[in-house]
């Protein structure tokens, strides 16, 4: 059984028909995790036995009659997301022992129908970052180049079968960036449409929890599952009943995709090569391509900076060793707020918390925090203008490949990776990467936007593309 | 001191941190970049646009605002008794 020829669909189909049980599945998963955890660092805890009795009770459920539409699936959970049974480190050295006393939400969501944490996958310290590069376990490896980082755990688990799909968070676009650097699909849903209820957010505007799997249709299948109002999280805006696709996928053959020409100029040739051959698929397919204009994309990436580095100073307050974290020895109230807060929040989580800081402050307020709340507005306007014209954009994902293992970007060069993904993080649409093709022998994502709550389509439309390509890191893993 | 080195030192203390002088210096230095970096971002014109304060692009639903009619009549007509806008029932405590 290879994971990564099998679909969530046919595997929950198989083990309901008696072609393997839940528990073969997740056994060999686990052995895949462990075998690939010892080269690529994709897991920061496993789950071992755990998995497989929850498999054994998944088989019994099925035996005595239930239907489970995720009955078996493995899956990877980010650990910046809480699951009470393996420790939730955020990335921090400070929190290698901690056990959330709750599970959050969409796990909960997954494990009622039946999927299975496989482990809790690597991300940067404080979940700052798109490349996992600064974890204090070392960076992920990305399979298909080993001397790169994967960009995130949770892609390189799916693309090499140690997990079907992933859970993961996305605030400024890592998850559709690992996506990109690994090889698989991954989405940023709807702002609202997944609970965000443990979550450990260092944005509260613009952290989301989404979906990374070898294809969109997988995505579906987990999204119906995790979409839908809870009491937990008040930023949840609809019930289940009401997610119901705009586009059904059969539904697609008139569309019109917008694609704004001008970003791509000054990329490298093989992602405009990508982006001019997945343009001419869709072409061949009958949607119509059209020029769209998005101006604001380098003033949206400094408000999203403005906003999420003051979000985080507030976010990251609480991490100062009595209420939450390990506290530091000290001989004094004072030293013991400065000792812990400094090596609970790593090297970007302290000049996140100072920028944020600093940006709130008395005569910086309505200059830069305040003026970028107003931008927001403006960014979200010319994306919803951009709809107008159009059913879906096309846009970029990365502007580079993920980053060399030891290498070290200024501040700047690093945000500016976000170009393209920060700014659709701030219209709140939803968003999908998918593979579109190669740059040298690594893979390289585009991603599609769309109005919200249209999920399906961008998992429809992008499916077309990847049964195109067809993408795995054959014996590189 | 300038004003921004004030802000600046004023920032590190009140986020509770305790930096080497190396990082100190560091962070200082790499502010004046970021600060430079943002300029694009203050010459938007934003008169007359509101600030975002929510993520996703839902609005508040209001009924109309008209009175109504409400229950009262047809609870009063329930009541075993009804005195001076106050239901009577029988005592519950000798």
């Amino acid at each position: 059984m290879d994971l990564r020829n099998l679909s969530v669909c046919q595997a929950v189909e198989d083990i309901h028909s008696g072609e393997y049980t839940a528990h073969d599945l997740i056994e060999k998963t686990l052995e895949n995790c462990t075998l690939l955890n010892e080269s690529l660092n994709i897991f920061i805890h496993q789950a071992g036995i755990d998995a497989l009795e929850q498999a054994k009770a998944i088989d019994l459920r099925i035996e005595k009659g239930e239907k489970l539409p995720l009955a078996g699936i493995p899956v990877a959970v980010k650990d910046d997301i809480c699951y009470g049974v393996l420790p939730t480190t955020f990335g921090s050295g400070g929190f290698s022992d901690f056990y959330s006393p709750y599970t959050a939400t969409a796990v909960e969501k997954l494990m009622e129908a039946g999927a299975i944490v496989v482990g809790k996958t690597n991300l940067d310290n404080m979940s700052l970052g798109s490349s996992t590069t600064s974890s204090p376990k070392g960076a992920t490896i990305n399979p298909w180049d080993n001397s790169r980082a994967a960009g995130s755990a949770g892609a390189a688990a799916v693309i090499t079968g140690a997990a079907m799909v992933a859970l993961e968070s996305d605030s400024g676009g890592a998850l559709r960036q690992g996506a990109s650097s690994c090889g698989v699909t991954g989405l940023r849903p709807t702002s609202g449409l997944v609970s965000r209820h443990g979550l450990n957010l260092h944005s509260s505007s613009f952290g989301q929890v989404g979906v990374t799997a070898l294809t969109g249709k997988n995505i579906d299948a987990v999204l119906q599952v995790i979409a839908g109002y809870d009491q937990y999280d008040a930023s949840t805006l609809i019930s289940k009943d009401e997610f119901i696709p705009e586009i059904e996928p059969a539904a697609i053959d008139n569309l019109k995709i917008g694609f704004p020409q001008s970003l791509v100029e000054g990329l490298e040739p093989e992602l405009k090569t990508a982006c001019q051959e997945t343009i001419n698929l869709f072409k061949e397919q009958g949607f119509e391509i059209t020029d769209v204009s998005l101006r604001m994309l380098p003033e949206a990436l400094r408000a999203y900076y403005v906003i999420a580095q003051a979000e985080a100073s507030s976010n990251h307050a609480r991490f100062d060793g009595i209420r939450f974290g390990t506290a530091s020895e000290a001989d004094n109230l004072e030293e013991l707020y400065l000792k812990s807060r400094s090596n609970l929040l790593g090297r970007e989580g302290r000049q996140r918390s100072i920028y944020g800081t600093y940006l709130l402050g008395k005569g910086n307020f309505d200059l830069y925090y305040r003026q970028a709340l107003k931008v927001w507005n403006l960014v979200r306007r010319e994306f919803a203008l951009a709809l107008t014209g159009c059913d879906l954009l096309l846009m970029p994902v990365v502007k580079n490949l993920p980053p060399l293992l030891r290498e070290e970007k200024d501040l700047i060069s690093s945000w500016e990776e976000d170009i393209f993904c920060a700014p659709v993080s701030l219209s709140g649409l939803p968003a999908l990467s998918f593979p579109a093709g190669m740059i040298g022998e690594l893979p390289v994502g585009l991603q599609l936007v769309g109005p919200p709550f249209s999920e399906k389509t961008l998992t429809a439309v992008s499916d077309i593309v990847v049964r195109d390509k067809q993408l795995f890191p054959h014996g590189k893993a | 001191m300038s004003d921004i080195e004030k802000r600046f030192d004023k920032a590190v203390k009140t986020a509770k941190l305790g930096l080497s002088e190396d990082e100190h210096d560091r962070l200082y230095q790499q502010l004046g970049v970021f600060l430079n970096w943002l300029n694009p971002l203050l010459e938007v014109d934003t008169a007359g646009i509101e600030p975002i304060l929510l993520g996703h692009n839902s609005v508040n639903v209001l009924r109309e605002d008209c009175a109504r009619k409400g229950v009262m009549a047809e609870l009063q007509e329930a009541a075993p008794e009804f005195d001076q806008g106050f239901y009577r029932v029988p005592p519950i405590i000798e």
